[in-house]
């Protein structure tokens, strides 16, 4: 069995532009665009022989807003709201990060109180993007009602953010120096009653779902992504996790307060599509032990928030800090001249790394695996833009 | 987007009232009349209870209520009657209405989730309307360089040819709007013609996902072509006849047959989720892979016609699974032999045997179509090779099965004529 | 064939649901309750209080024309503009007021966090919508009235499952 790179040479060989076909071209150009239901705001180009792709060209950059260049015409307060709308859905953690990296830049201390109630938050807000992530791979398959139960089931997390945050999706919740208001009252309960009731959900999922010989038949030995080139084609996320690495930056540079939590890191050693969709299944009921936990040990009164001057700024440097997202390491690289607005704001996302194996794996696969490959490689076209 | 909604002027109101009183006079003027002289004059008119039925006769007789009996009762064994109401054309539009706005209410019970809501104050009992007029009311886009004749031929072609299907099955003793002796090979024969059309449709449409649905299309319904015919045949071995309505004769002078063939049951059951296009078979329509497949260049009434098509394909094919394997309208007596009505004495119009016939075909054909919409909440979508292989290899010799069953039965004197369960 | 038993484990899940009650609710005639009233901000101690980012209010009574709440979102949306009103208060000698374009404004509580004198707030009210962009201006007298927001059911978790009641 030739290698990925080998096949990938191979299919170069047919020409990397994409030209007007003639009428003996045995191949057929097929643009998966932005309006395509299978393809979400994201253009590649396939051409396929018959039944099976033999070359694939995305195409990003339809969604490409300038997130990084109007970081540096606001200051640093003034950011927030702008950055989370990348992955709105995540909106928590894309955030997380970009205060932290602040914080060290401008040498502000976050109290411990603040710290466990920007981990809950980033805990529920991971929640919420895997189900939806699920619920779209569920209709991407064609199985209309796993569309329907995760889209359900995330309101259970979405009420409990909007009683936390204030907003359903749109969180604009982490500020540099911690959150921005303490949990209202009553949360405690709710909370763990809404996840005892969506443990026993997870059951039903795996039911319909994960053990439908049809949705087997279809994923099992797809697209396997092996150890080694999972590591060379540097993929992130529940991707690396499912080829059989078990990396996860909680655990390998633990930030805030999760070298005090107690959790095991879910990986799975196959590589192919069934893999990568199992994987964020088990770390969805991992997050669920870790939410009981940071409930529990969360310090009972505090600051939440650093007092901080009104234009916040810090001595020039640059700094670099990654936080684990639904979709991987998410890193900001900010570097500071000494001003209230940052100089320049790079943000380095585990989708576009994810979007690079896409070619690689899709030649020779059937047209109707395209959606599940491509979907299982958690990509979200709006964060890879910027 | 924001219109401005226009304020309510009395006279306009009142203007276009007498506008529409208008149209409707010149109307029934310059061509009501001259069909009423023309049905006179040029048309042979049948007699009824021994006198000639003239429009004036007609008129009359509605007028008078207790006379209108000796119409209806001629009415009613007329073809005409068989072919648009029952068993033909308004029986089966009412099914598949009625299917569509079901399935989409027992779906999102299933999904946890309401469903349509909103057209009608009861639980959105008016959305298949509003979808249907919203569906008119689109423009129609037809591709350039598409093939226009056969572009608007093809959804016409369809729903022809379902209500060709249609008009074959038997619904109570004595009302099939076609008797033929072949009639089981005559509905396999139509069938067949479903693949031709996705395929001659897709090409029309001139562009690349449509061709990619059409073939699908073909290679889907060909490959489940045969289970079906096979299946059919271990029930035309048990009861000796072609003739739909003597299948359903036999059964009711034995057992019905699904006890002595279930899994030749199970196979007519698979294959005709795949004729239908449903959920797990739903590849030609892949929304995900193919953009809709060969229904892509499709708008409005287009569209429409070929969704209406394809559920009242469901009700025939439901339909045909009762006949075959369900026993047909057999079913215990509810309905007593003479019926009074305090008004209007509809005694000479009643038949005990049809009504109860009707009822029961009604409602195994509504159990057997909820089973048809249960894989759709239930499976993923399939994939072309595993359904290839699931049609050639696994159907075929199921069904193979169950005919060395019926025809153990019948060689071993169990059933047929003369035989041991032959009540 | 374990396939076979998995196929009917499915249908045994799916069929189970039919029984469950329904997780939506009927939006017009139900509508979700709040805990508390609104996102609020306390200047003094430096932290917020937890609530529903809705619709702004303006105490007028407090309100001095500052303008910090315009200046924080310069840099977010550009949705408020400080407008003159007919009114005489001692604190507000200028006399003017914010206003607030909701077509603009993202709603992230960030000019409720400027104020440093407890005038502006945000209330429960979410429903906004209007025929003409005009509408969506909210001068300071209409941000002034308190909404009326009637909400009646929450989540409830019972073991036939959860549903909103």
């Amino acid at each position: 069995m030739t290698s990925l790179e080998d096949k990938f040479e191979e299919s170069k060989k047919l020409g990397l532009q994409i030209v007007r076909e003639s009428e003996e071209d045995r191949l057929m150009t097929l643009s998966v665009g932005p309006q395509h239901p299978g393809s979400g705001h994201f253009r590649f180009t396939i051409k396929v022989d018959g039944d099976y792709i033999v070359y694939c060209d995305p195409d990003p950059g339809y969604v490409h807003r300038g997130e990084e260049k109007m970081c540096e015409y606001r200051n640093v307060i003034q950011n927030i709201p702008h950055l989370e709308r990348p992955v709105i859905h995540d909106s928590s953690n894309i955030t997380y990060s970009y205060s932290l990296a602040i914080e060290e830049l401008a040498g502000i201390e976050v109290p411990r109180r603040g710290q466990y109630i920007r981990a809950l938050a980033s805990e529920l807000n991971r929640q919420v993007y895997t189900l939806y992530w699920l619920a779209i791979y569920g209709i991407f398959l064609g199985h209309s009602t796993m569309f329907m139960w995760p889209t359900g089931d995330r309101e259970l997390f979405i009420d409990l953010l909007e009683a936390l945050t204030g907003a359903r999706v749109t969180h604009a919740f982490n500020i540099p120096g911690g959150v921005r208001n303490d949990i209202p009252d009553g949360f405690k309960e709710r909370c763990l009653r809404q996840m005892r009731y969506f443990q026993k959900r997870l059951k039903e999922y795996e039911d319909i779902f994960y053990n439908m010989p049809l949705f087997r038949q279809r994923t099992e030995g797809v697209a396997v992504l092996s150890k080694e080139d999972a590591v060379k084609l540097g993929v992130a996320g529940s991707v690396v996790r499912a080829s059989g690495v078990p990396y996860d930056i909680r655990k390998a540079e633990p930030y805030d307060i999760y070298n005090e939590i107690d959790f095991k890191v879910q990986y799975m050693k196959t590589g192919d599509c069934f893999a990568r969709s199992y994987v964020p299944f088990l770390d969805m009921q991992e997050s669920c032990h870790i939410i009981e936990q940071l409930l529990d040990k969360m310090p009972q009164s505090g600051e939440v928030r650093a007092k901080l001057q009104p234009n916040p700024k810090g001595p020039p440097g640059e700094t670099y800090r990654r936080v684990e997202s639904g979709r991987g390491a998410l890193g900001y690289y900010i570097v500071s001249d000494g001003t209230p607005k940052p100089y320049r704001v790079k943000i380095s996302v585990g989708s576009f790394r994810n979007m690079l194996a896409l070619p690689y794996l899709l030649v020779g696969q059937k047209l109707a695996d395209m959606p599940a490959v491509y979907w299982s490689l958690n990509y979200w076209p709006v964060e890879a833009d910027r | 987007m924001a219109t401005y909604p226009q304020n309510f002027r009395f006279g306009e109101f009142v203007g276009s009232l007498i506008w529409l009183i208008f149209w409707i006079l010149v109307i029934v003027t310059l061509v009501g009349l001259p069909l009423i002289f023309i049905i006179l004059f040029y048309v042979p008119l049948p007699p009824v209870g021994g006198q000639v039925l003239t429009p004036y006769l007609f008129l009359t007789m509605v007028v008078d209520p207790s006379r209108t009996m000796p119409i209806i009762q001629h009415l009613m064994t007329t073809d005409l009657f068989r072919v648009a109401m029952f068993p033909g054309f308004t029986y089966a539009a009412l099914i598949a209405a009625v299917t569509i706005f079901v399935e989409r209410k027992f779906l999102a019970k299933m999904q946890l989730r309401v469903g349509p809501l909103y057209a009608g104050k009861i639980e959105g009992i008016l959305q298949l309307i509003a979808d249907g007029l919203k569906l008119i009311a689109k423009e129609i886009i037809i591709p350039s360089g598409a093939d226009k004749p056969m572009f608007w031929a093809a959804p016409i072609m369809f729903v022809a040819t379902a209500a060709a299907v249609v008009a074959l099955i038997p619904a109570a003793p004595g009302y099939v709007v076609a008797d033929v002796d072949v009639g089981l090979l005559a509905v396999f024969a139509i069938l067949g013609f479903f693949p031709l059309i996705a395929l001659l449709f897709s090409w029309a449409s001139n562009s690349k996902y449509p061709f990619i649905g059409g073939l699908r299309a073909l290679h889907q319904m060909i490959a489940f072509e045969i289970p079906f015919i096979l299946s059919a045949l271990s029930v035309v071995i048990l009861s000796g006849t072609l003739n739909l309505t003597g299948i359903v004769e036999s059964q009711i002078q034995s057992y019905w047959f699904i006890f002595f063939l279930p899994i030749s049951a199970f196979v007519f059951y698979i294959s005709s989720l795949a004729e239908l296009e449903r959920i797990p078979f739903d590849l030609p329509e892949a929304e995900s892979e193919i953009v809709a497949g060969w229904l892509t260049e499709t708008s409005g009434m287009i569209y429409g016609l070929l969704q209406l098509g394809s559920y009242v394909k469901t009700y025939a094919l439901a339909a045909l699974f009762v006949v075959l394997f369900l026993g047909g309208w057999a079913g215990p007596m509810v309905f007593p032999p003479q019926v009074q009505t305090p008004l209007i004495n509809i005694a000479p119009l009643y038949d005990q045997q049809a009504a109860n016939g009707t009822l029961w075909f009604t409602l195994k054909t509504f159990g057997v179509i909820m089973l048809m919409l249960l894989p759709r909440g239930i499976s993923p979508r399939i994939r072309i090779d595993i359904l290839l292989h699931t049609g050639w290899y696994k159907m075929i010799v199921l069904s193979f099965i169950n005919i060395f069953v019926a025809l153990a039965l019948i060689y071993g004197n169990i059933l047929g004529p003369g035989g041991l369960l032959v009540r | 064939m374990t396939s076979a038993g998995a196929f009917i484990k499915a249908i045994e899940s799916g069929s189970k649901h039919l029984i469950f009650k329904r997780f939506t609710f009927r939006y017009p005639e139900q509508k979700l309750k709040f805990v508390g009233d609104g996102y609020q901000f306390d200047p003094k101690r430096g932290v917020g209080i937890a609530g529903y980012r809705g619709r702004h209010i303006l105490f007028h009574d407090k309100c001095t024309g500052c303008q910090l709440c315009a200046i924080a979102c310069e840099g977010i949306a550009e949705a408020i503009g400080m407008v003159k009103v007919d009114e005489q208060w001692k604190h507000n000698k200028k006399a003017i007021m914010p206003q607030i374009d909701f077509g603009k404004c993202v709603f992230c509580g960030l000019c409720v966090d400027a104020c440093p004198f407890y005038a502006l707030f945000m209330t429960n009210d979410y429903e906004l919508s209007a025929f003409t962009k005009e509408h969506l201006i909210y001068t300071p007298g209409q941000l002034a009235i308190k909404p009326k927001y009637q909400g009646d059911v929450e989540i409830v978790i019972d073991d036939m499952g959860a549903t909103h009641g």
